[in-house]
């Protein structure tokens, strides 16, 4: 069969030119000279081991090989067909000019005819294996985005109970004392005023737990608009603690802002939503610190900062620093098993008397922190008893060198974008 | 507010969200002449229910305060609790279910679950159908 080695090379040609025609072989082949080359020697070997009769168990192999590479190319097994019949209508051309003789034609004609039908058999044989494994690791790969989503669609069931759960609460209240003063069931004008009271909180109530469920509908869908820029966090404190002296004082609290002779570096956040989660860790702390019994000493509520250089913050993006944020009360505390559930939706933290708030004051700066590439964590507070909320933002660009960690005295200059 | 006016009935309220305990109390005696009594207590509870000394309750689903044997219990729980000591001191103690859990099928496993007469779906914000509901179960009983 030498003689028809001869042809090979014309064969691959022949073979390649019909490509064009395949819509996907196209494709496939479309990697440049280095791939068409590697093509046309495969194809040579192919037509080789065919017409020298060296079709053994090894190359059967190779030859299966291909067919699995053929399938998770994407090609079909049309065009091992169609690259079968080239090759057949090639291979009669050669014979009937190396070989007039008829019989001597038919002989080779018969032999290589039966490698090619075997050859046929091989290809199309591993192209269904192949098909077949890709449709298995399809179907598991559906059975798993089916099953996810049945858990998602499960879950915001679940969430649209408990926002439903937690609208009605406030909403039974101002029904409920609105519809009492309607019905004159009221006996004095004091009376009517402080049921108007409850109504007016709960109505407040209901505008926060409103805002909060819009908030993390906006997280969820990734919609949270966040505009990072460089944010001075001593005007951020500044702005946030007055708001909360007025309940603090009510309790009687000591609050504690033990920055305040700290030069702060700039940080990467967005002003508004940072100022959010300062105060929804403020306000907590100032919810779960109970008045202090008579003859002790005063719940108190502190907020700290601290300066975590790249080397401690290996997570820094850019390799800058961040600043940690603390928020240290005095109060009930919070016990070790449930200080990542009360970052979920809708838990509070303790026991006892209803707190207020939506219970997804958390779950909200938990994500609001991880969109500003920082952390949020519980700890105990001082003294083992209380909770020590703490937060992470960046610093901005050129701050870590600027603040030694606790630094406590103003750097000679601060640089400001 | 003294109960020995129309109606001398004493209506047990258990309810952890203080504003709709003290709408439901209002309710109840303004427009029922009931007397009330708000509690979370649940050893209080078994023993006014035992004592005789409440003769139906109104009860919330979801209790943030309600500690029985070293836990904290549901409205479903209680209610069963409250039927037991009832039904042990020979008396018939109806009992109204309350919740927010607002979703379909929530109304029939909780009345199912906790043995309760009737099922109160929040918000409830008119005086006179919550008298109404509680005079109708009183009368049954």
């Amino acid at each position: 069969m030498e003689a028809l080695e001869k042809y090979l090379p014309e064969l691959a040609e022949r073979f390649y030119s019909q490509i064009p025609h395949h819509p996907n072989a196209f494709r496939v082949f479309s990697g440049g000279d280095a791939q068409i080359a590697r093509l046309k020697q495969t194809l040579q070997a192919w037509a080789k081991a065919l017409f020298c009769g060296v079709y053994d168990h090894a190359y059967a192999e190779e030859r299966y090989q291909i067919g699995y590479r053929h399938v998770r190319v994407g090609l079909e097994q049309k065009y091992v067909i169609s690259a079968m019949g080239i090759v057949r209508a090639f291979l009669s051309e050669c014979l009937l000019l190396e070989f007039p003789a008829s019989d001597v034609r038919l002989r080779y004609a018969r032999a290589v005819s039966k490698m090619l039908d075997l050859d046929l058999n091989l290809m199309c044989e591993s192209y269904m294996h192949a098909s077949m494994q890709n449709l298995r690791a399809l179907n598991e790969h559906l059975e798993r985005a089916n099953r996810d989503l049945a858990e998602a669609s499960r879950s915001k069931d679940e969430f649209l109970a408990q926002v439903s759960h937690e609208l009605r609460t406030p909403l039974n209240s101002i029904l409920g004392f609105t519809k009492l003063i309607l019905d004159g069931l009221t006996k004095t004008r004091d009376e009517e005023r402080e049921l108007l009271r409850d109504v007016f909180s709960s109505a407040q109530h209901l505008l926060g737990l409103v805002n909060d469920i819009l908030d993390i509908g906006r997280i969820e869908a990734g919609r949270m608009a966040v505009r990072v820029e460089d944010v001075d966090p001593r005007e951020v404190l500044d702005s946030t603690l007055p708001l909360i002296t007025i309940p603090a004082h009510e309790k009687s609290l000591e609050l504690c802002d033990e920055t305040r002779n700290t030069e702060l570096p700039l940080v990467r956040a967005d002003e508004v939503r940072f100022r959010q989660i300062l105060l929804n860790l403020l306000s907590n702390a100032v919810k779960f610190t109970p008045p202090a019994a008579p003859g002790e000493p005063a719940g108190r509520v502190s907020v700290r900062a601290r300066v975590l250089p790249a080397s401690d913050a290996p997570a820094a993006p850019d390799g800058h620093g961040f600043l940690r944020f603390e928020v240290v009360d005095t109060g009930v505390g919070i016990q070790e098993e449930k200080r990542e559930a009360v970052f979920e939706l809708f838990v509070q933290g303790s026991a006892g008397p209803r707190h207020g708030g939506s219970g997804l004051g958390l779950a909200i700066s938990r994500r609001l922190v991880q969109i500003m590439g920082g952390a949020i964590g519980i700890e105990n507070g001082d003294a083992g008893s209380g909770t020590t909320v703490w937060f992470t933002l960046p610093l901005a660009p050129n701050q870590a060198e600027q603040v030694a960690p606790f630094a406590h005295e103003k750097p000679a200059a601060r640089v400001r974008k | 507010m003294t109960p020995a006016q129309s109606d001398s009935k004493t209506i047990l309220i258990v309810e952890d969200h203080a504003l709709v305990a003290k709408f439901y109390r209002m309710a109840l005696e303004r427009a029922g002449n009931f007397a009330c009594v708000v509690t979370e207590d649940v050893p209080r509870i078994l023993a006014d229910v035992e004592a005789g000394r409440v003769h139906m309750a109104v009860l919330d689903v979801s209790l943030a305060n309600a500690h029985w044997q070293g836990r904290l219990i549901d409205g479903v729980e209680l209610a069963q609790l409250v039927k037991q000591a009832a039904a042990a001191a020979g008396r018939s103690l109806p009992i109204l279910l309350s919740t927010a859990h607002a979703m379909s099928g929530d109304r029939e496993n909780m009345l199912a679950a906790s043995g309760a007469d009737d099922y109160l779906e929040k918000p409830v914000f008119d005086a006179q159908l919550l008298v109404d509901k509680v005079r109708r179960l009183l009368a049954n009983s």
